[in-house]
């Protein structure tokens, strides 16, 4: 029994100090790339992509935040922006599915490399995946022009 | 949205360690009671039973039957307490891996799909999505790592 309790003990720290050495960093780099308004141009850059799936130019800087610092952040923003930018509710929806997709993406990475995990591979699957889904997405969800004025009430489930 | 371009100072640092010990915290309250755990079921009969009823499921994705636990953790609570099963069972990179990607695309379905159904998607489909998602990259890393 003690020695259970030894090697749970030694164990669980040992992960905890493999996870904190990368997760310190990280979070530490967020936050300079916040403050230098580095985000803003990224999302910029955004452009082209959100382009492609029809959607309007200004769900770039949701998509970005939600990709970055996760949905329960990201879902504020989205609403925020969904009321100011008066996003569709087609670009509500296919911006969610990128996000239940890919959100969070470096914190979750991070976290796996810490057991020998290779972040680049699983950095670039999960985006290259969301992306693609959301693009077969785009496809199947029709534009919604008499949607338009419709993102701020509930709308039964269509489609 | 205007670009406010605030200075790099002191707080930037301040910021960026406080978040850093606020995610090693949260992740240290899940992770050190389901280590503790895993680790005495570990010492019992019955993380063997457990792998043994997972193994034909878990063997799809290349998987030794008690990553269910894992998976299963990862789903219902979130991937911090997956992250606390993979790191006190005896996994390979290729194995851990796997999980990993599964687990990036589906995992804390009961806190997620909540948020998912705010935004106004069905939470049905919503699932069902980030399952194929992890399924199909999960058979696919098994494949081609």
């Amino acid at each position: 029994m003690l020695n259970i309790l030894r090697e749970a003990t030694i164990g669980s720290f040992s992960s905890i100090k493999q996870i904190a050495t990368i997760v310190f960093p990280l979070m530490i780099a967020m936050e300079i790339l916040k403050d230098i308004g580095i985000l803003d141009k990224i999302a910029r850059l955004f452009s082209p992509l959100v382009k492609v799936y029809g959607m309007k130019r200004e769900t770039g800087f949701p998509l970005l935040i939600g990709i970055v610092f996760g949905l329960t952040y990201g879902a504020g923003v989205i609403l925020q922006s969904a009321k100011e930018d008066k996003l569709t509710r087609r670009d509500l929806y296919l911006l969610t599915y990128f996000l239940v997709a890919a959100h969070a993406v470096f914190e979750d990475t991070a976290i796996f490399m810490a057991f020998g995990v290779n972040g680049i591979l699983l950095l670039i699957t999960r985006l290259l995946v969301a992306s693609l889904f959301t693009f077969i997405a785009s496809r199947l969800i029709k534009p919604d022009a008499a949607l338009i004025n419709s993102s701020s009430e509930v709308v039964s489930n269509e489609a | 949205m205007q670009s406010v371009n605030k200075k790099l100072s002191l707080d930037t640092l301040k910021r960026g360690i406080m978040s850093g010990l606020h995610i090693t915290w949260e992740l240290s309250k899940i992770l050190v009671p389901i280590y503790f755990i895993v680790t005495f079921l570990k010492h019992t009969p019955i993380i063997d039973r457990v792998a043994i009823i997972s193994a034909p499921l878990m063997g799809v994705f290349g998987l030794p039957g008690e990553a269910a636990i894992a998976l299963v953790l990862g789903n219902i609570v979130n991937l911090y307490a997956a992250i606390g099963a993979i790191a006190s069972l005896t996994l390979t990179v290729k194995e851990v891996t796997i999980l990993a990607v599964m687990l990036c695309f589906c995992h804390s379905l009961l806190v997620e799909t909540v948020l998912a159904k705010k935004i106004g998607l069905s939470a049905v489909k919503v699932i069902a999505v980030r399952m194929a998602l992890a399924i199909v990259s999960g058979i696919a890393f098994n494949l081609f790592l």
